[in-house]
């Protein structure tokens, strides 16, 4: 079977150009300008299932967005292969159009001055969804989210979180089979970012959805995603499960202890263990080989005054930080598979 | 929900215009201030032309009537763009540079409709009687024919089409631009040439403005025409010129889109 | 003291940076509209004097009404080119709380920006006139009238300054302030002999005119240009005055404006 999205060494390239400051440089920028040209996508391929969700992950810049509107038709790219249900996007098919969805948690599609009702009217006459499941699906989404008794109001009255649910509403009214989610929780206290994501997950159980989904929100991804692309100045930098992910760096598990007291820190259970403790010597981390992960806690628990003890909850977040300030590991391992660079 | 494309554009229609409606008269000074700046703009146009008709007889062939209804019919076209697509120029460079556009791009109809015709200006509809009356009022003056009365809606819908076209291509020049707004500038301008008749213009920017950038022939072939049958090559110019800007602008705006990069990606 | 002067002159330098980045817009927007309305004017009165340009319309032939035209150009490029658009955004957009924490003013950051503007607008009229001369266009006035023309106009530019902030700072209420602007442009437009000379008017108008500041606007100082003033002293004072009515209304609406936004967080 087809997958339902692929891409194969899709690349975009953008020209800018140099200023240098003040008068001298707007005379002299005046006179020639020296073009820049970035690849902000490089070379980029791969296959997505139907009712996959995916998360796009990099540092900022490194061509995620590009990417997304890559595969919305916004942008033209510049070369590479692209197909999405069958569609290239760029021809911006209406068939196309109609079964996709894109939502930006730093832009608005809605009305800034009316309330998002009367947006999602507008919006129910473009993608032609009838009066009843136009009903129907505002009803189900708005106690879901529960933004029920905002649907009223002004919109620039909302709360961000409250305007962000509206946004997912007005991306779905249409029932697309292809969802593309542009940091949607950016910005949004705890609560409303786990609505939004249960919110997510439910849509995607009873239709089936395919989702792409960027974020810098290492929660979202581990709660919506069950496979990982990482890209790093446009590339690919790698392409697998989350639970391989969390690997690239070793299997060992991070774990933290706090004591009621300072502790030598000089003991030999602490050797080889990678332990970083704090000043007052109260508490430590420490990374421990998953094989023994029980044998060594069961010590310490037994014989140090052990007031705390966590394990660490996301794994990926402490990965993702590593890789993004030391980028290098991945090229260090380049080669080593064929799409995923680092196993 | 099967319809036909037509019937889905008109929904659409309607309820970008009621929407956009909506919001505008939520804005009550603005919308009053409007109307205002209508008004004066018409009794300026006007004023200024019958002012330079107390010391001279005529201006090329045309006498203080015939000219005032000229600047009646412009007026007239004036209004119903200011109405109907004036807006959306505007908000288009702002779509651009904050990248809104991108949310236009992804709906299921064409994005040309899309972009220029999401927005209407009510205040438009509250001058709409005074541009008409006083159409009607200078058409009374230069005795008209049944026939003249009749063609006077077509023309007006032919020279309003001729210049939104002409519009639209210079507008998909912001696909290039970090700021746009100042091609709207530029538009204003090609619309304070259109509203002075051909025979004002010397001869070779009167040729340039009927050709290349075929602004002079949104009012001026019409109206000759009114007044003098035998002017009717100009509509067929204007016809020529309107099926050649469409056609122009479909070319243009599929590269503008291929060349829109989206603003902070 | 000095230092202030710094904070000036660097607020200068960032603007100046700023019109000039876009160089296009700038062009299209401020110096563009005005040539075509000199281009359309110079064929709409050579078309009117048709065959016979010595003829005489109120006193003038095509000659000295294409040099009105020309003069009114650069009187309205220094005069009225500047319109305080960011300071609209800035209040609607709300950043006009960067400014309640800046050791700067709002006014004087502002007020900068408009300098930087007019040295930017000096420099293109300039050219203009040079090429103009060049051409034979136009005669340059004696030095005492231009400099005279220059130095009052750019006295008409505080005044239309102080118009366009008070059009800005209505941005606390309403919610597009171009309106404004463009009714103020009509209006002055039409009433201070920027279309054409106030001589073709009605001689009610006129006479009504002159206790309103709109001929002093532009139909004196483009006289100034031409060599022939009328007592000057009325126009300075006249515009004086309605700088300072202004100044203290914008004053007075500032207060008012920035208490709104203050306490409702807008």
């Amino acid at each position: 079977m087809q997958s339902i999205i692929s891409s194969q060494k899709l690349t975009k390239e953008f020209q800018s150009y140099k200023k240098e400051p003040g008068f001298l440089g707007t005379l002299k920028s005046f006179v020639s300008r020296e073009s820049i040209r970035k690849k902000a996508v490089d070379e980029f391929s791969f296959n997505i299932e139907e009712g996959e969700i995916i998360g796009l992950l990099g540092p900022n810049g490194a061509g995620k967005t590009t990417l997304m509107k890559m595969f919305t038709g916004i942008i033209v790219p510049s070369s590479g292969e692209l197909s999405i249900m069958g569609h290239r996007p760029s021809d911006r098919d209406k068939q196309f159009r109609k079964n996709i969805a894109l939502v930006m948690g730093q832009k608005s599609q809605l009305w800034w001055d009316i309330p998002a009702m009367d947006s999602f009217l507008l919006l129910q006459r473009f993608y032609e969804v009838s009066d009843a499941d136009f009903e129907e699906r505002i009803e189900e989404m708005s106690t879901l989210l529960g933004v029920k008794e905002l649907l009223n109001v002004h919109v620039r009255k909302l709360s961000l979180g409250e305007r962000m649910k509206m946004e997912l509403m007005a991306s779905l009214l249409h029932n697309p089979k292809v969802i593309f989610l542009d940091e949607p929780t950016i910005g949004l206290d705890l609560v409303a970012q786990e609505n939004i994501r249960q919110f997510i997950l439910d849509f995607h159980r009873k239709n089936n959805t395919t989702i792409i989904i960027t974020s810098h929100y290492m929660a979202d991804v581990n709660a919506l995603c069950e496979r990982l692309v990482l890209i790093f100045d446009g590339k690919k930098a790698f392409d697998g499960p989350i639970s391989e992910f969390e690997k690239i760096l070793g299997s060992e598990k991070n774990v933290s202890f706090t004591f009621d007291s300072s502790q030598d820190t000089a003991a030999e259970i602490w050797n080889d263990r990678d332990a970083d403790w704090n000043e007052n010597k109260t508490v430590v981390e420490l990374r421990i080989p998953e094989e023994s992960l029980r044998e060594v806690s069961l010590e310490i628990l037994k014989y140090l005054p052990v007031t705390e003890f966590n394990t660490e909850k996301m794994p990926i977040e402490r990965v993702m930080k590593t890789l993004m300030e030391n980028p290098e590991i991945l090229r260090n391992c380049e080669g080593s598979g064929e799409n995923m660079l680092c196993r | 929900m099967k319809q036909s494309p037509l019937r889905h554009y008109w929904q659409v229609y309607k309820k970008m215009a009621s929407t956009s409606a909506s919001v505008e008269m939520s804005f009550r000074i603005s919308f009053c201030l409007l109307v205002l700046m209508d008004l004066f703009f018409f009794l300026s146009i006007l004023a200024s032309v019958s002012f330079i008709y107390d010391h001279v007889q005529t201006i090329g062939p045309w006498n203080r009537d015939q000219l005032l209804f000229f600047s009646a019919f412009m007026l007239t076209i004036d209004n119903i763009h200011m109405g109907l697509v004036s807006t959306n120029f505007w908000m288009l460079s702002f779509a651009i540079r904050t990248g809104e556009l991108d949310f236009t791009l992804i709906k299921p109809t064409h994005s040309l409709f899309t972009v220029f015709f999401r927005q209407i200006r009510p205040s438009s509809f509250v001058t709409l009687p005074v541009a008409w009356g006083i159409l009607i009022h200078y058409g009374i003056k230069v005795q008209l024919s049944a026939l003249d009365w009749c063609l006077i809606p077509l023309f007006l819908i032919l020279g309003l089409t001729l210049l939104c076209l002409i519009e639209f291509i210079v507008s998909t020049s912001m696909f290039w631009l970090t700021e746009g707004t100042g091609i709207n500038f530029l538009r204003m301008q090609m619309q304070q040439l259109s509203r002075w008749p051909n025979f004002v213009y010397s001869s070779l920017s009167r040729k340039v403005l009927t050709t290349a950038l075929p602004v002079l022939l949104i009012g001026s072939a019409p109206v000759h025409f009114i007044y003098d049958k035998n002017y009717w090559p100009l509509i067929v110019a204007m016809l020529v010129a309107i099926a050649a800007c469409y056609s122009v602008l479909l070319f243009v705006w599929n590269i503008g889109l291929k060349n829109y990069d989206s603003a902070s990606s | 003291m000095s230092l202030n002067l710094l904070k000036w002159w660097q607020t200068i330098k960032v603007s100046w940076v700023k019109y000039t980045a876009y160089r296009l817009n700038f062009f299209l927007q401020i110096v563009g509209p005005v040539l075509v309305f000199f281009f359309i004017k110079y064929n709409l009165w050579s078309a009117i004097y048709g065959e016979n340009p010595e003829q005489m319309i109120q006193g003038y032939n095509l000659k000295s009404m294409v040099t009105y035209h020309i003069w009114s150009m650069i009187v309205t490029m220094i005069g009225q080119g500047h319109a305080s658009y960011n300071m609209s955004e800035d209040i609607r957009m709300g950043r006009i709380s960067s400014y309640l924490i800046y050791p700067f003013n709002f006014w004087e950051f502002h007020t900068a920006s408009f300098l930087s503007f007019q040295f930017l607008q000096l420099f293109i009229s300039g050219v203009t006139i040079a090429i103009l001369v060049a051409f034979n266009f136009v005669e340059l006035p004696s030095t005492y009238f231009l400099f005279h023309g220059v130095l009052y106009t750019l006295f008409i530019s505080l005044f239309w300054f102080t118009l366009q902030y008070m059009a800005g700072l209505l941005s606390f209420w309403l919610e597009e302030t171009w309106i404004l602007r463009v009714l103020m442009g009509i209006v002055t437009g039409f009433l201070s002999g920027y279309l054409f000379p106030l001589d073709l008017y009605p001689d009610w108008l006129v006479s009504l005119l002159q206790y309103t500041p709109f001929p002093y606007l532009t139909y004196y100082p483009i006289k100034i240009f031409m060599g022939q003033p009328s007592p000057l002293w009325i126009g300075y004072a006249m515009i004086g005055l309605w700088i300072i009515i202004g100044a203290t209304i914008n004053h007075l609406i500032w207060k008012k404006g920035i208490k709104l936004y203050t306490a409702a967080g807008m």
